[in-house]
């Protein structure tokens, strides 16, 4: 009988390691559950709704006192991590939540290579008469740029690891180089790894 | 009736941890990978990828990868390494999984890879991310390889990847920061204490000299990396070997004049053999005695029942063939799946050339020094007039040229 028990028990062990799998929708703000040590879509979210509240309630960017509105730009996210990532997909991320907290109150430019491209060559072909419109405004200069790093320190021995991951935004005067604000997202996770694992 | 019942759920227990669960190394078909049939290879991955085995998807893709980036499609590759490195660089596992591979087959786990092949993978994606013209993430996925590189057993050999560092060093200087001497510092002591520890190449390295120095780099990977088999009374011993190749170095031509043989950098053979003891080793060692032991006593027990008669033969029949089809069914045979498509050694040439179009010559070269006809390429490569052109070639004949980075 207790070989029977054993047994039984050893096979319901097995097999629960061999059940099926499933496809589920779950909350965007919900922790990854396939999990590692970079920056999980939870944090990129919990990062830009940070970023934008924090500027918000700053000021800095708020609209001078005869409406004038303040213009920037987001340039760069350098990563000096050890994880490679989609910088684009923050960077959008953080413009889009920008202008939904922001809305009309502010001016962001798109200074992207591509951007500059194409009104390039819309401004030539509006001055050739080639298409309708005049080029009866200058392109907007920017009064910030709004850039970022993404910065790790990771420890490892034996089986356990950490990675601290720190990412920092700056926003920059274009005028006086004076860097008017500042704002961090920190996150940390601790791994262990398997036996099986090496 | 009461033995055949009371044997089967050992038997049944016995093929589920015995069988149900191995994964098998897929055939990927190295021979075509050598020969420069790159297709064809490339079409086995996709296939292995879309309908091989889950626990294999690392490895395939990895193959994929190599094939893409072989062939120019830089992007695709790109992803076919982030998925696998995904994959590989989580050291997440389920509770399932473990308890799987201790009590049964160990290649029933997911394929994650051993450090070097980790640090192999690194070196790919931040290769891609450079021609993507992202340097930091580049440097990003080499930081990664440095740490993966780290996870052998054997200490002394966690900072030995000199490719890595000096190409992290690289991307640091293309990105303008300022901790690219410390790389190369990092490179030139790694690629000394891999010399000193039987690693080819020389302490002298004529790259690590001169770290920075160079517009146009050339990359070439020669030969064809290690091979893994199970060795011991039980296959419990996860062992690696040389496998053959003509060619050991690469030298290169510039619009008809020499520019020199590259210096090697990573001695992938070394990497995989100085990667130390497991703790998967120790298990399939004990694993591998208790299957012994199990089967012997199980022998010895069926054979005392045959000679004996009633309660007592049919106790020593039960616990017999219960030993017997235990032994029988463990599995202590290393996981020997390994990415097979590796090349031996990883060599670099960085030349100062004008900015614009030149024809380039690559000539591999066999241990003797002389060319290799077969394996010859000759290309139009491009140096910016700002940043540095990168070009990886491989010891194959004729394979697509990869494009050119753009940092």
């Amino acid at each position: 009988m207790p070989i029977r028990l054993v047994t039984c028990g050893l096979i319901g062990l097995v097999l629960s390691a061999c059940r099926g799998t499933h496809d589920t929708r779950v909350d965007l703000d919900a922790a990854d559950s396939v999990t590692g040590t970079g920056l999980q879509s939870q944090d990129i979210r919990t990062m830009v709704n940070t970023m934008s509240a924090r500027l918000k309630a700053d000021g800095i960017l708020a609209p001078s006192r005869d409406g004038q509105r303040v213009s920037f730009f987001i340039t760069e996210l350098r990563n000096d991590s050890s994880d490679v990532i989609d910088k684009q997909l923050i960077l959008r991320e953080l413009r889009t939540e920008l202008f939904e907290s922001f809305g009309r109150q502010i001016r962001i430019l798109d200074r992207s290579p591509e951007a500059n491209d194409i009104v390039d060559a819309e401004r030539r072909m509006k001055d050739r008469g080639q298409v309708s419109g005049t080029n009866d405004r200058k392109v907007a200069g920017s009064d910030f740029v709004l850039k970022g790093v993404i910065a790790s320190r990771d420890r490892q021995s034996g089986r356990l690891k950490s990675s601290y991951i720190n990412v920092t935004f700056e926003l920059t005067d274009l005028v006086t180089s004076e860097l008017v604000w500042t704002g961090a997202y920190a996150m940390k996770t601790e791994s262990t790894r398997s036996v099986i694992n090496r | 009736m009461r033995r055949k019942l009371a044997s089967r759920p050992w038997l049944a227990l016995g093929v589920l941890l015995g069988a149900g669960c191995a994964v098998r190394q897929p055939a990927i078909p190295v021979d075509q990978f050598v020969a420069g049939d790159l297709a064809a290879v490339r079409a086995f991955a996709e296939q292995e990828v879309a309908a091989g085995a889950a626990e294999n998807q690392a490895l395939v893709l990895n193959v994929q990868g190599q094939c893409e980036l072989l062939m120019g499609n830089a992007e695709e590759a790109r992803r076919n390494f982030e998925s696998a490195g995904r994959i590989m660089g989580s050291w997440a596992t389920s509770g399932g999984e473990e308890t799987a591979a201790v009590l049964g087959s160990e290649s029933s786990k997911t394929y994650k890879g051993d450090p070097y092949e980790k640090a192999m993978n690194a070196f790919y994606l931040g290769f891609c991310y450079l021609m993507k013209g992202e340097p930091d993430n580049a440097r990003a996925a080499c930081k990664r390889g440095i740490l993966a590189d780290a996870e052998v057993g054997d200490e002394k050999f966690q900072a030995d990847n000199a490719l890595l560092f000096w190409m992290a060093g690289r991307m640091s200087k293309l990105m303008g920061s300022s901790d690219a001497a410390d790389f190369f510092a990092e490179a030139t002591t790694a690629n000394n204490f891999a010399v000193e520890h039987g690693s080819q190449g020389t302490a002298d390295n004529p790259l690590l000299a001169d770290p920075q120095r160079g517009n146009l780099v050339l990359v070439f990977e020669c030969g064809i990396g290690p091979e893994k088999y199970a060795d011991g009374m039980q296959g419990e011993l996860a062992r690696f070997r040389s496998r053959r190749h003509p060619a050991v170095s690469a030298r290169a031509s510039l619009d008809g004049q020499p520019v020199g043989t590259a210096a090697l950098l990573l001695d992938v053979d070394y990497q995989a053999r100085t990667l130390g003891g497991t703790a998967m080793e120790g298990i399939r060692k004990g694993k591998a005695v208790f299957k012994t032991t199990s089967t012997a006593a199980g022998i010895v027990l069926l054979d005392q029942a045959s000679r004996n008669d009633g309660d007592k033969a049919r106790t020593q029949a039960i616990v017999g063939g219960g030993l017997l089809l235990a032994g029988l069914f463990t599995s202590s045979a290393a996981d020997t799946r390994h990415w097979s498509t590796t090349p031996a050694s990883v060599h670099v040439l960085a030349i100062d050339a004008a900015a614009g179009e030149h024809s380039l010559v690559v000539d591999f070269l066999d241990a003797h020094g002389a060319p290799l006809a077969s394996m010859r390429q000759q290309v139009t490569v491009t140096v910016p007039a700002h940043g540095e052109g990168w070009y990886l070639f491989r010891s194959m004949p004729c394979p697509a040229a990869t494009a050119p980075a753009r940092p």
